[in-house]
């Protein structure tokens, strides 16, 4: 544990097996981003997408409940429950993440950040592998910052400009 | 397959081939699975493409070909807008700020830029107004309080659109502080003139303002809250009396009261 919240505090990156983020918040504006608010969204963002992988890979809604909120939510239940439906399951793994935190509101209370994510897409139709794929992905996010983490409102994939 | 389409919108994707075939389309809120004849077109209904995002066309028969494209949000339909505070004092600067993010129908950031105009006003005064881009799907403004305590009406518009949020603006720190006072039986009574701040708006009830008696043998404080305007407070001296006044940084006149006859 000790380990774990010294690697935090020395450095903007937290990784595990699965999931690696990196944060870049430099050019965040007009608010700068306090270091303390840098490691909640490394550590919330990254929780974020363990959970979305878990809840696509398996067809569950429980690990959405927390890290998602808003559009983002709905969002995602509607992708499970269609799941459910079809028999189709989505597993993320390898997943990189380089965000950049491009806007955060004079107030604190929102904060939009631009994701270039690497990862291992494969998809399943009952139990059946269909499609492996290494997929680049730019993502617009918003996080607002709920009673004890940062939860995603909103995720977005645009194309690569 | 499409380049692109818009949020809501049918979309058809083109086959080649003949014989069953098995079409998955899976992107942000949606993941379906039918069967299709190859070397016909397949339909996809905008009730499937609502969300902005990715999406993966996938058709199978003996083996899997995929293509994939993008929906983006379709034209503004709702702002979300951000106001701070709800309550602030006037004459502030960079103190009210406001962030507007333009959705579409289907609740999608609209990314294309588009000018958000802002305008604050006070009753029918216009006190700020400014058009701005959105950048990254958001515009935002900061600017000073106005100068006079009441409702400040703060709206964003985009086209026919709008939102309205209210910030309550409230007289800043007391400015000249004056007391008035007299001896009475069992000590002295303070009281402060209506209590304003610079620029004349009556502070609000509660605002604590503090009495300060020295006498010869010491001295004791009282606080006070102000009601309707004014502060008043009764201190337990007998001896020839000097009483201060202050809230927060504000110091008022001091008042020589003399010794209990």
């Amino acid at each position: 544990m000790v380990l774990f919240v010294c690697a935090l505090a020395v450095s903007s990156f937290a990784a595990d097996a699965n999931v690696q983020v990196q944060l870049d918040a430099k050019k965040a504006t007009p608010r700068a981003v306090e270091n303390l608010t840098e490691r909640g969204i490394l550590r919330d963002y990254r929780f974020a997408w363990m959970s979305m992988a878990q809840a696509l890979e398996v067809n569950t809604l429980d690990p959405l409940e927390g890290p998602f909120a808003g559009e983002a939510k709905r969002m995602l239940r509607d992708m499970v429950t269609s799941q459910q439906r079809s028999g189709l399951t989505r597993q993320y793994t390898n997943q990189t993440h380089h965000l950049e935190a491009v806007f955060y509101a004079p107030e604190g209370d929102v904060m939009e950040l631009h994701d270039t994510a690497e990862y291992e897409l494969r998809i399943s139709d009952g139990g059946k592998n269909i499609h492996d794929e290494h997929v680049v992905m730019h993502y617009v996010v918003l996080m607002t910052p709920g009673a004890d983490r940062w939860v995603i409102r909103q995720l977005q994939a645009v194309p690569q400009s | 397959m499409p380049a692109s389409v818009t949020a809501g919108d049918e979309a058809t994707i083109s086959t080649s081939g003949s014989g069953k075939a098995t079409f998955y389309l899976l992107g942000p809120g949606v993941s379906r699975r039918s069967d299709v004849n190859l070397g016909e077109e397949i339909r996809i209904q905008g009730q499937d493409l609502r969300n902005a995002g990715d999406y993966l066309a996938l058709v199978c028969s003996d083996s899997c070909h995929s293509g994939t494209f993008y929906v983006v949000a379709a034209k503004p339909a709702k702002l979300t807008f951000l106001v701070h505070p709800s309550r602030v004092p006037v004459g502030l600067s960079d103190a009210v700020s406001g962030v507007a993010f333009p959705f579409d129908q289907f609740n999608n950031l609209v990314l294309t830029p588009k000018t958000i105009s802002f305008q604050l006003a006070a009753g029918d005064k216009p006190l700020f107004s400014r058009a701005v881009a959105t950048q990254n799907g958001v515009a935002w403004f900061r600017t000073a309080s106005g100068k006079s305590a009441g409702l400040l009406q703060v709206n964003a518009s985009l086209d026919d659109l709008s939102a309205k949020r209210a910030v309550q603006q409230v007289a800043s720190d007391p400015c000249n502080l004056r007391i008035t006072g007299q001896r009475i039986p069992i000590g002295i009574v303070v009281q402060t003139e209506p209590v304003h701040d610079c620029a004349g708006n009556v502070v609000p009830d509660g605002t604590i303002v503090t009495f300060s008696a020295t006498e010869a043998n010491g001295k004791s404080t009282v606080d006070a809250p102000v009601k309707q305007g004014v502060a008043r407070a009764q201190i337990e001296a007998s001896g020839a009396t000097v009483v201060s006044v202050a809230s927060g940084v504000v110091m008022g006149n001091e008042l020589r009261i003399g010794a209990k006859p």
